[in-house]
Parts: structure tokens; C-alpha cells; sequence
């Protein structure tokens, strides 16, 4: 079995993956936290995403508000803002550029110790279960 | 204990446990777990959790803590204070069907309109 490793996000990547989570739908935090997960973060760190709501709802980047729930109390819904969707664009383009930078690391790294990648396309129908 | 630092701390737990609840993550958290869940330390947020349950905010129960009804009221309302001014649309930003649409380029020519000669 090939030995894995947990992935190195980028500092505050959580920020960039929750613009682009609320650029696709609308949703509530425990919804988030399922979502975020794709992204590689801990389901078990709920601190994380809701300080992290905070401090971009204290930003501007997203709005919220309470929504009724059928089952129990109401809960906080968020939404992108135009200023996000703004930060969302600047924070793709930051991290296409750190993946250029990673690709030619690798590319270089695997000269000399081969190393299992996975690709783009491979990416997007893959789901982490961090 | 600094009265105005209790009252910001009130906002920050009482808001922080409305949400938990809310979201199905916790009912009733020890100190430790809300300690993680504000990123500060259980040895100061301690004394801050007994004071709120003498102030009739929280309620303690088993090893945690759960709101009282005056602590819910005051979580969800402070919540809603605290952000009224970013819930609505701000000056200038399009309409919901406008996002513009799906490409760094076209969010800066809509953003060119609406410094121009308005958009939204």
C-alpha cells in the first residue's frame, strides 16, 4: 500500500474554500462543515469554520441570516457577497499561481524520487475524508 | 472582573452557543469544548462561564452548559446586532441575477460599470 501523507494547505486556505462553497450555494454551518470537507479540513473542528464565517462576515466578503429550521432552532444562513465574489476571483488567481510554483516543485521532486500524483482531473471526482 | 470585557465575552459565548445549538454541534459544551471552539483558553474563559450562570444567561448541567431562555434570546439577538449593517446588499452591488458572470473579466467590466455610472 502506498504510504500517504495528510495534504499541506496553504495558510487561510479555509477562507478562499468558503467563498467559493457559498459562490455555489447558499448555506448554513453544519452544511459547510460537510462541504469544507472535500477541501481536506477536519470535520471535527467546527471552531475553525465558524470563526472563520465570522471574520469574513466582519470583512464583508459574506452576509447572514437566521433562517428558520423545521426541526429545531432557526439557524445562520450565509451568502456571498459582491466584495466576496470580488476576493474570490483575487484568491484563484493567488492560488493558480502557488500551483504553478507546486507543479514545477514536484515536476523537479520526481526526477529523482518518484512520487504518486494525482492530476487535475483526477481532483475534481475526488473527495478527501479528512 | 472588567464589566465591559464581561459584556463583550457574553456576546462572544452566548452567540457562539446559540450556533453550536443550531447547527446540531453541541447542546450543552463543557468549558474546555467552548474554550476550543473560541480559540481562547479554558482557564480564562472559566470565570467568564460562571458569571453568566449567576446571571441567569446559562444554566450549568452535567459537566457543561446550556442556555436559559434569557441567554438564547440574548445570543440570537446580539448575533443579529452585531452583523445588521453587512446583511444588506451594499451600496452599488448588482442584483442577484446580475453576478457577472462566471469570469475574472467580467467581474471587472461590471465593476468598471458600477464605479462608472452605476449598475446594480
Amino acid at each position: 500500500m502506498p504510504e500517504t501523507s495528510p495534504p499541506l494547505l496553504p495558510k487561510r486556505f479555509i477562507r478562499p474554500c468558503l467563498l467559493l462553497l457559498l459562490r455555489e450555494d447558499r448555506g448554513h454551518g453544519y452544511d459547510l462543515l460537510e462541504r469544507l470537507a472535500a477541501f481536506g479540513f477536519e470535520r471535527s473542528d467546527p471552531g475553525g469554520l465558524y470563526r472563520a464565517l465570522r471574520a469574513l462576515e466582519e470583512d464583508g466578503l459574506v452576509r447572514s441570516a437566521w433562517e428558520a429550521s423545521a426541526s429545531g432552532p432557526d439557524r445562520r444562513t450565509y451568502e456571498i457577497t459582491r466584495k466576496g465574489m470580488e476576493e474570490l476571483h483575487r484568491q484563484a488567481r493567488g492560488l493558480a499561481s502557488t500551483d504553478d510554483l507546486l507543479d514545477l516543485f514536484l515536476t523537479r521532486y520526481s526526477e529523482f524520487v518518484s512520487l504518486p500524483r494525482r492530476r487535475s482531473g483526477e481532483r475534481s471526482r475526488t473527495t478527501s475524508s479528512a | 472582573m472588567d464589566e465591559l470585557e464581561l459584556l463583550r465575552i457574553r456576546d462572544e459565548v452566548l452567540q457562539a452557543m446559540y450556533w453550536m445549538r443550531s447547527e446540531g454541534i453541541a447542546d450543552t459544551p463543557d468549558g474546555p469544548e467552548l474554550a476550543r471552539f473560541l480559540a481562547v483558553p479554558a482557564a480564562t474563559l472559566a470565570p467568564y462561564l460562571e458569571r453568566l450562570v449567576l446571571d441567569g444567561d446559562l444554566a450549568a448541567q452535567g459537566p457543561g452548559f446550556r442556555l436559559t431562555p434569557q441567554g438564547e434570546q440574548h445570543g440570537k439577538r446580539s448575533f443579529a446586532d452585531e452583523f445588521a449593517d453587512m446583511t444588506k446588499p451594499g451600496h452599488g452591488e448588482c442584483d442577484d441575477d446580475c453576478w457577472c458572470h462566471d469570469s475574472p473579466e467580467e467581474a471587472a467590466r461590471c465593476l468598471e460599470d458600477r464605479v462608472g455610472h452605476g449598475h446594480a
